[in-house]
């Protein structure tokens, strides 16, 4: 068992200077060198706090442009430019008896109920930005960025007979496959600028390359051997494997960034204190969609029921527990007071967004970045009337700056017109019934 | 469609016990615990899990609940017996091919080409079901764990090859909030009980202030430790000392003159040393020994300080331009002149009476390996052995032996020679494009490394099968040669041979990994790693503590199973291990020093698991004590009766705010006044208040705040428990429903599987063999290995 508090490699260990030999991806070694790309990607990023929060700190007033921000949302001031506060959009497939939180996790990106299992079968729908990367096909070097800064090991039936998958993870690539998400942000590093060293000899580096495809046609070659000799359960184990062999394979096919050298030292292991973990993590989401190494990311600043403490805010109390205040005023303020806390740390990454230059525009401008919790009472868990806001102007369509109120509407109709913003058109997610419509004007 | 026709079929067989009995509360209009009869079809595959669960609840004559009319019990056995008969009519398919998760990896390769660098500990996360992450259906492949899988089976074949890569690289552990010991002067300790300047642990060890880490080094070599400290001595103190450990043995120490170590304006000291390390993993401790001695008289310890009391500093020199003492002139106002006079005062009262922060290490620093040994490791080098290539064909022979004696023993069963021709065209390939003999190598046992055939077990009927379940239960690794050639001739299949070997497994120092996984997450252990005790209210929680916890629960499971004691031990042997940190937790007098002992606990507080600081901690939250959570625990861990979630429509208990187990237990008993909630929490309440008396980290306590702990309750039947001890004896009555519970859980790690129909049969087996014994520890292993279920596994 490892109790280690932190890990850290010194900058001088890993970095060897802007523009000099960095370490590189596994797969980044066998790719050939950038390729151009025409005009700033659309992006689409997805950041989670669990447990809901106190909307009457939320909402605001006013509807239209020109609104007042409630305490929780105040750090986002400076970008309210930016920013559209969505009123009215609910995921009613999260409804139903007891595991309202492992539902509100397995519906949150897929407007899917998930199955009540606490065995391996889980079951909830394809996630919206796993629905982005499979269109959009392998353009980046990563797909999609699965972020996570709750990096506890969940043990046992997580919700009321709900699987822990579907807090786990708020990703699906599939209904029945989650993709958990990455904690350790040394590991985050290594994904974007790998592990193993590069050599300089160009020639050595490239019979190591080819070593490396010649491994994975053996297993590709073997996988499929072994499949057919299997029964059909043992042929879906083994199914995945060879999906995983042929997702990586296709991925050396293309034409790929090298990831240019990283602007921040590697970091050591998963950091003590909350605030420097998502620090942490928002500077490497920085760093992957400014490199463009990828143009899909979900964050989860804790995971739905979390029981994370903020001693940070002078008060220890756990989150979850805090959020069935029964309306108890000074439990309620503590909840605000997280729910706040969450809002300063997601601030830091829309401001350092957009700082980012990208032509005419900023990396913000080219994103559409969605701030929210599936839950909206925790006190009562409500999957109605939740708290969204979304900056970013996508493809340039989306007119920010103001606050919209609907009538209710499934959470999932915002994800169609963000899709559709990717030019990824698709009829149908989850419980979507149309499109969501405003968000380029009136 | 086929819902619709099973729904109709259950409709015109469904036994009259259902209508009288259960739909009362469970369908649609009401689905009393989420449970909907009106859409729950005739017991089958797809809702087997419910149906075992209304099996066994109605069986244990806990629905219907109190205060309903009770069926007869022939007629709860009649419908007992239907669900039976229903659910025996599929089979599952079962999932056989069995990935290896993290620990089965690195040991795996441990084991396979002596490389111990646990390169698994960064793949994701394994999913874990049915409380364990060893299950084959839960453990799935993502392109992600692929990508560092193949960049570890890089790392990995290279290091066997061609030994570590020598780089030197300095890793940094910084204790995020040192903890240390503070007095005030006049002397007033801010600290627990166990500080006392009486006796308190002189060698520092298990004080706060010290450090203790075991870091896995990557290889054979000389490494530079840099100890950072921060904290000081009160002036006038003679000076201390550090101590710097490895291993349990002191291997350095030096005198701390300083009287500050850090301060806002200072760069923190540093101490030294090198020593030479194998390749591995080592403890490393620091610490500092007897700080409460050659202090100044007045803080009243021992062997006091016999250096002259240095007169006091000027205030105003040593305040000047901060603190709060302003340089005024001539002609300033009274008010101002008065400002200054209270502010001398306060400065002078301030360095009359220093506050004293103790020592404390706040970040080591391990900077190697530096001229490490060149090459494989003689471990690595044994495993793989060289067979003299020398270019040309004797090369491509050379390999190839090499290749199948590596395969083989990777893929746990003979390779055919068409995979043997295939991994030798990787090494060829190789060769081709210019690579040496040994990077041919490399690159083969790359492949073999994230071929399925070594990344899966395909846990099938087949006798190496066998082979290496035995040995991933026991071991969580692949079986050794021994182990090998007892399936290669045919003989483990027999049950004396098998139940033979399982002991022999047990004795082996392998078996330690049986008890980490297999305990860490049957008793929730694990979730140690993840607590965050409350600072302000448990200010002596620490990770020495934490680690301290899990060690105790481990060492007394290893001694159950090397001593091969009965498993009632478990519940209430009256002896444990401890080292000096978990003594004092516990109050235990007489045990000194890091190491841990056996310690017998006769006429103490404690015995037995449930009396483990690990398990009362890992039961609870960060602030306080749950009666619920502990009597849930016992209840899904020792007795296998977990109960349901709650059912909807019902308010939370919440027990977040309630601040004394006064009102805890009076909120509890309104609760319990609902029937729906009463049968469950008549249950579990009663449990975990008898565990009262244990605090949130397992310390133990007669009051909470000013209330007094009552730790009293009944059981349904009336049973009274108002003790740790009437708790013990009430589970050691019920000794065969744990010995049912342990075999379960057993069973479903063994298996990588969850319960099947069938496997009650087989644990009431296996109990019933193993009762003659009273339970002895072996004796459960040997019925379970030689159990239908474990040799048949894969079969249908």
């Amino acid at each position: 068992m490892k109790f280690v508090t932190r890990k850290h490699l010194p900058r001088r260990t890993v970095l060897r200077g802007l523009g000099a030999s960095v370490a590189l991806p596994f797969l980044d070694a066998m790719t050939p060198a950038l390729s151009a790309q025409a005009a700033a990607p659309v992006r689409m990023i997805f950041v989670y706090v669990p447990n809901g929060v106190i909307m009457r700190h939320w909402t605001p007033k006013q509807q239209g442009a020109g609104f007042d921000l409630p305490r929780i949302l105040e750090p986002l001031k400076p970008f309210q430019q930016d920013l559209f506060v969505l009123t009215g959009l609910a995921h009613r497939t999260g409804e139903g008896p007891a595991g309202d939180h492992a539902r509100a996790g397995g519906t949150y990106l897929t407007g899917v109920c998930p199955k009540r299992t606490t065995s391996a079968d889980v079951e909830v729908g394809i996630s919206v930005d796993q629905v982005a990367v499979q269109a959009l096909g392998n353009r980046t070097r990563l797909p999609s960025l699965e972020l996570g800064c709750e990096a506890t090991r969940m043990v046992g039936s997580c919700d009321a007979g709900y699987s822990c998958a579907y807090v786990n993870s708020m990703s699906w690539r599939s209904a029945t496959s989650p993709n958990p998400p990455e904690t350790n942000p040394r590991s985050v590093f290594e994904r974007l600028y790998g592990s193993l060293d590069p050599d300089p000899d160009p020639a050595v580096q490239a019979r190591l390359d080819a070593n490396r495809k010649s491994v994975l046609d053996f297993i590709q070659d073997r996988t499929a051997e072994l499949t057919r000799s299997l029964g059909a359960s043992d042929k879906r184990k083994l199914d995945e494997y060879l999906t995983a062999i042929r997702d990586i394979e296709k991925r050396l096919g293309k034409a790929e960034s090298r990831a240019a050298a990283p602007s921040m030292e590697k970091p050591g292991g998963v950091p003590f204190a909350f605030v420097e973990h998502v620090r942490l993590m928002n500077d490497l989401l920085l760093l992957a969609l400014e490199a463009d190494l990828t143009r899909v990311a979900t964050v989860m600043y804790a995971k739905e029921g979390s029981t994370r403490s903020y001693p940070e805010l002078g008060f220890s109390d756990p989150h979850h527990p805090l959020t069935h205040h029964r309306n108890n005023e000074e439990w309620i303020e503590k909840v605000t007071q997280i729910n706040r806390h969450h809002a300063s740390q997601f601030a830091y990454l829309i401001g350092r967004m957009k700082s980012i230059r990208e032509g005419d525009h900023t990396l913000l401008d080219r994103s559409m970045v969605v701030y929210g919790s599936s839950i909206s009472d925790g006190n009562v868990h409500t999957h109605h009337d939740l708290p969204v806001v979304m900056l970013g102007r996508g493809d340039g369509s989306l007119k920010p700056g103001r606050h919209l109120a609907f009538g209710e509407k499934p959470m999932a109709n915002l994800y169609l017109t963000m899709l559709d913003r990717m030019s990824v058109p698709v009829e149908k997610l989850g419980d979507s019934n149309g499109k969501l419509e405003h968000l380029s004007g009136l | 469609m086929v819902t619709l026709l099973g729904a109709l079929a259950f409709l015109a067989q469904q036994p009259p016990f259902l209508t009288k009995h259960c739909t009362g509360c469970h369908a649609a209009s009401q689905a009393a615990g989420g449970l909907n009869l009106d859409a729950l079809n005739v017991p089958g595959e797809a809702n087997q899990e419910q149906w075992t669960r209304i099996r066994r609840r109605v069986e244990a004559g806990e629905m219907p609940p109190k205060g309903r009319p009770r069926p007869a019990s022939a007629e709860a056995a009649v419908f007992t017996a239907w669900i039976d008969k229903e659910l025996g009519r599929f089979h599952r398919a079962p999932v056989t091919a069995r990935r290896l998760n993290r620990v089965e990896y690195n040991n795996t390769v441990r084991d396979l080409l002596g490389v111990d660098l646990a390169l698994a500990d960064d793949f994701p996360q394994d999913d874990s079901a049915f409380g364990f992450d060893n299950i084959a259906e839960a453990l799935t492949v993502s392109p992600l764990l692929l990508e560092k899988k193949l960049a570890a089976a890089e790392r990995i074949a290279r290091h066997a090859l061609f030994g570590p890569d020598g780089k030197t690289q300095t890793v940094r552990f910084e204790v995020p909030v040192p903890r240390r010991m503070e007095a005030t002067n006049p002397v007033k300790l801010t600290a627990p009980a166990y500080y006392s300047m009486a006796d308190y642990d002189v060698t520092g060890l298990s004080q706060p202030g010290a450090f203790h880490l075991t870091h896995r080094f990557p290889a054979d070599g000389e490494y530079v430790f840099r100890v950072i400290g921060a904290g000081n001595r009160p002036a006038a103190s003679e000076p201390g000392e550090i101590t710097f450990w490895i291993d349990g043995r002191q291997v350095q120490r030096f005198p701390v003159n300083e009287v500050v170590l850090s301060g806002f304006e200072r760069r923190p000291d540093a101490w030294e040393i090198r020593a030479a390390l194998t390749a591995g993993r080592h403890e490393i401790t620091a610490a500092f020994p007897r700080q409460f001695e050659g202090l100044p008289p007045r803080f009243k310890g021992p062997n006091p300080s016999k250096l002259p009391q240095p007169p006091l500093p000027d205030p105003e020199k040593t305040f000047a331009g901060f603190g709060g003492i302003p340089v005024l002139p001539p002609d300033a106002p009274p008010g101002k002149v008065e400002e200054r006079r209270l502010a001398i005062a306060k400065a002078r009262d301030q360095l009359a009476n220093p506050r004293w922060e103790g020592l404390a290490v706040t970040e080591v620093e391990i900077t190697g390996p530096i001229r490490p040994r060149k090459g494989p490791s003689a471990e690595s080098a044994r495993l793989i052995p060289g067979c003299g290539q020398s270019g040309g064909r004797q090369s491509v022979d050379c390999a190839r032996r090499t290749l199948s004696l590596l395969a083989g023993r990777a893929y746990r069963r003979p390779v055919t020679a068409a995979e043997l021709d295939k991994l030798v065209s990787l090494f060829e390939g190789t060769a081709a494009r210019g690579g040496s003999f040994e990077e041919g190598l490399t690159v083969a046992l790359q492949g073999i490394l994230v071929s399925p055939d070594f990344l899966f077990r395909v846990d099938n009927a087949s006798r190496y099968a066998l082979a290496s379940r035995l040995s991933y239960f026991l071991w969580s690794t692949m079986p050794d040669d021994a182990l090998m050639s007892k399936a290669g001739d045919d003989s483990l299949g027999r049950p004396a041979v098998l139940a033979g070997e399982a002991r022999r497994l047990l004795a082996d120092a392998k078996s330690q990994s049986f008890v980490e996984n297999f305990v860490g997450q049957w008793l929730e252990i694990r979730r140690l790693e993840s607590v965050q005790p409350d600072r302000d209210k448990f200010p002596d929680f620490d990770d020495y503590l934490r680690r301290s916890m899990a060690k105790e629960t481990e060492l007394f499971f290893t001694h159950v199973v090397k001593e091969d004691r009965s498993i009632l031990d478990l519940i209430d042997g009256e002896y444990t291990f401890l080292n000096e940190r978990l003594a004092r937790h516990y109050g235990i007098p007489g045990v000194t020093g890091t190491e841990f002992r056996k310690v017998d606990l006769k006429g103490s507080r404690r015995g037995g698991i449930l009396t483990h600081a690990s398990v009362l901690t890992a039961s609870s939250y960060a602030t306080r004590t749950s009666p619920v959570l502990r009597g849930k625990w016992i209840l899904e861990n020792l007795l296998n009766a977990p109960p349901p979630p709650p059912p909807p429509n019902v308010p939370a208990l919440d027990e977040s705010g309630v601040g004394e187990s006064l009102s805890l237990r009076a909120q509890l008993e309104q609760h319990r006044r609902n029937t729906v909630c009463a049968s469950c929490h008549a249950r579990m309440d009663p449990l975990g208040f008898s565990l009262e008396n244990y605090d949130a980290v397992g310390s133990f306590r007669t009051h909470e705040g000013k209330v007094a702990i009552d730790p009293s309750g009944a059981l349904p039947d009336g049973t009274q428990i108002a003790s740790p001890d009437a708790l013990k004896r009430v589970l050691r009555q019920n000794r065969a429903a744990f010995a049912a519970c342990l075999t379960e859980k057993l069973l479903t790690y063994a298996l990588g599987r969850g319960p099947e129909r069938g496997d009650e049969e087989t644990v009431k087996q296996i109990v019933r063999a193993a009762e003659s014994s009273n339970y002895r520890f072996s004796d459960l292993i040997a019925a379970i290995v030689t159990s239908k279920p474990f040799l048949k596994r894969g079969e249908r």
